[in-house]
């Protein structure tokens, strides 16, 4: 049996609705900023519940301009995880900044405690991670940074339909970056992505940044970037919303299944699950866990058909772009991320796996460990 | 007779080509780079006469990407013009560098002589804009690069498939950036840019910076940006390849056809000088008009579709306030973006829409 990570031909097996929406779009050719990104944005603040919602051409670009947007300079430092895709921490570089790192709990999202330690004159803000669509502890870092006078900018890249009690991934701080790039849950046909913000500052200096500054076809009050989303993209993304929590409860009911046999005590010496927080939404962007032997078991996955990956092996600030940084780039204890970064792995957890293609891993990692 | 200034319906409404890249696409599930960016880079690198061709998300990007490949930062100074789009100014800006602007000849091209003034210690990069699709006096500038061990990096968003003394535009400097804009010449189904290059060794280094810095899924070596040109956009592009000589040589006669039936509107109607070693790809076709605003108003009522680029330079935004440049610093520029005017030259204009826009202009001049 095959079990892909990716399923994006699944998901795509009819195009044709969209088609027609795009054959529409063509006869109006409106491929930059046509009504259809409107529609994308109302439907995301609204879903978000943030007053605003701005698309733009990746998740990564959403962080830089939400940086930028809630003042932070060139010299200042970002407070944020090594554990995490290195868009986020290019993300802040791009604005000329320092990220500060620090280290992360046992569900891999900054720890708090550690955050005060790490604060420093040059210190602007913090960037939680929603990493793997899993929710920081929101409330302790919004409190921390409204005692330190600091901005919160929440990468949320992974955590579409994440939440906190009621309360929407992206939402806590300044503003909230998205991406809908194709492995994300909700996604478009390419890059993409968006912020969430309450504040209409924050919105109208990203509405600015992400067309170049122009305030007018002809007038420009700042230097920004060409970072729009596409209206095309808009299109695919509009038509997929209406599923986006369907496609989320199947990946949750995949990552229940999971933790539910992991869980199981003869397991006990092999894999540690993360702890799940009672009244949060983890939307399961990616379901990660720490294997012994963890190498041998991806290998022995991969053989049987089973696309399991890493992410990832080596943390940001291990990474040659960090080592190479004169000043080094601040840093606390990082000993728990490089200790994750050994054993973690992620199972195939999409909304087009079958209950078959589930236990035949979950078959497949007890053999590996138990026989 | 109506004569729009754009008509991009004409190119894609209905057209079967298109849906079946997309459907490729769809069924590859291949949405981020993959084969279909190879091959579109492929085929742009061929177009342009260059070994390499890397393809990022605009136009704005492919500038600022080369200006950061080579070392451009804070301190450092890039010389261009004011009479570009604001974007070539932005790249310089988002790099940290200070833009040292100078002024343009007729043909709304940098002065070399300007340039070589302009240069000192802190200068880094010369962009060279090719307005209008006319290529800028590569000769001269590159004589100061190399003098100066200064970095050329074209901004070749309006100039696909122009040629200076037979050699095309994105081969004639350093590097060049291209846009891929709905309403370029050779487009995309949204943004979309392209860098080229000699350099195969700058073209990997580009390839990473364009996607986060990786070298591979795991392993970055210097923190970038996601810059990509989606595999969807780069399939659509690529249909546009085999065409844009025909594109190019459409837009060209119809250039010709209005400098032929604009002659002797002088000095109402300046057209600017045309240099034969010149391969122009007229993107835009911008003479300066006496009256300019008026002239406007009588084609609009004749349904002609005009626009001006740009009748506010780049140095009297209020962007560029903390620059320190002021109203009368580049008195080239600023006459000209007064009187500019851009008719339309797209190619699905017939010869007859184009002689109704002349004998509009012409019976515009005639009744004053």
């Amino acid at each position: 049996m095959k079990v892909p990570y990716s399923y994006l031909r699944e998901q795509f097996a009819d195009p044709q609705p969209i088609l027609d929406a795009l054959k529409e779009q063509l006869s109006r050719c409106e491929f930059t900023f046509g009504k259809e990104l409107k529609e994308f944005e109302d439907r995301m603040a609204g879903y978000a519940g943030a007053k605003y919602c701005l698309g733009t051409s990746s998740g990564t670009v959403a962080l830089s301009m939400l940086l930028k947007a809630a003042g932070v300079r060139p010299g200042d430092e970002v407070i944020t995880v090594s554990q995490t895709f290195i868009a986020t921490i290019g993300s802040i570089v791009a604005v000329g900044a320092r990220p500060h790192y620090v280290d992360v709990l046992d569900d891999y999202t900054i720890d708090p405690s550690r955050i005060e330690e790490a604060v420093n004159s040059r210190t602007k803000a913090i960037m939680p991670v929603w990493y793997s669509g899993a929710p920081p502890r929101m409330e302790e870092i919004m409190e921390i940074a409204a005692r330190r006078g600091l901005s919160v900018i929440e990468d949320s890249c992974c955590a579409i339909g994440g939440r906190i009690g009621k309360k929407h991934a992206g939402t806590f701080g300044a503003g909230g970056a998205f991406s809908v790039h194709p492995l994300k849950n909700l996604n478009v046909w390419g890059d993409g992505g968006f912020i969430v913000t309450d504040s209409k500052e924050i919105h109208d200096r990203v509405l600015l940044l992400r067309n170049h500054g122009l305030r007018t076809r002809d007038e420009v009050d700042v230097y920004g970037y060409n970072a729009r989303l596409d209206t095309i993209q808009a299109i695919v993304g509009n038509y997929l919303f209406p599923s986006v929590d369907e496609i989320t409860e199947k990946r949750i009911a995949n990552a229940a299944a999971y933790d539910r046999a992991f869980s199981a005590s003869a397991f006990q010496p092999f894999i540690t699950l993360p702890p799940r927080r009672p009244h949060t939404r983890h939307v399961y962007h990616m379901y990660m866990f720490l294997a012994q032997q963890r190498d041998k078991l991806l290998a022995r996955l991969i053989e049987r058909g089973i696309e399991a990956k890493v992410h990832y092996p080596i943390p940001n600030h291990l990474q040659k772009a960090s080592l190479d940084q004169r000043p080094p780039f601040g840093r606390g204890d990082l000993s728990r991320t490089e200790a994750q970064c050994q054993r973690l792995l992620t199972l195939p957890v999409h909304q087009h796996l079958s209950r078959e293609q589930v236990e035949y891993t979950i078959g497949e990692v007890r053999k590996f460990y138990l026989e | 007779m109506r004569v729009p200034y754009v008509d991009l319906a004409a190119q894609f409404k209905g057209n079967p080509d298109y849906r079946r890249a997309i459907h490729e696409i769809l069924d590859s599930g291949q949405f981020v780079l993959g084969p279909a960016v190879a091959e579109f880079e492929g085929n742009f690198a061929r177009l342009c006469g260059v070994a390499r061709a890397v393809s990022v998300a605009n136009g704005t990007d492919a500038i600022f990407l080369a200006l950061k490949l080579r070392g451009v930062g804070p301190g450092d100074e890039v010389i261009t013009v004011p009479n570009t789009f604001l974007a070539t100014v932005g790249a310089i800006v988002s790099c940290g560098a200070f833009p040292r602007l100078v002024d343009v000849r007729e043909d709304y091209n940098l002065d070399p002589a300007l340039v070589r003034r302009a240069v000192n210690r802190k200068t880094k990069a010369i962009i060279p804009v090719h307005l209008t699709g006319n290529p800028a006096p590569m000769d001269e500038i590159m004589k100061i690069a190399d003098e100066h061990g200064l970095a050329v990096v074209e901004d070749a968003a309006q100039a696909v498939d122009a040629a200076l003394s037979g050699k095309k535009t994105g081969g004639l400097g350093h590097l060049g950036a291209f846009s891929l804009h709905p309403l370029k010449n050779l487009n995309t189904c949204g943004d979309g840019g392209v860098i080229t290059t000699d350099d195969g060794g700058w073209a990997d280094k580009l390839s990473r910076m364009r996607n986060h810095g990786l070298k591979d899924r795991n392993e970055s070596e210097a923190f970038a940006y996601n810059f990509r040109l989606d595999s969807i956009k780069a399939a659509v592009a690529n249909l546009q390849i085999p065409g844009i000589a025909g594109v190019t040589e459409a837009r060209n006669r119809n250039a010709r056809l209005y400098d032929e039936g604009l002659q002797g509107l002088a000095p109402r109607v300046v057209i600017p000088p045309r240099d034969p070693r010149v391969r122009h790809a007229f993107h835009t076709y911008v003479v300066q008009a006496e009256r300019r605003d008026d002239l406007i108003a009588h084609l609009a009522a004749a349904h002609v579709e005009t626009k001006i680029h740009y009748p506010i330079p780049v140095h009297l935004m209020e962007a560029a306030r903390p620059y320190g440049y002021r109203r009368g610093d580049f008195p080239v520029a600023e006459a000209q973006a007064a009187k500019i005017v851009s008719l339309p030259v797209h190619q699905h204009l017939s010869e007859e829409q184009i002689g109704f826009v002349i004998e509009t202009v012409r019976g515009f001049y005639s009744a004053l």
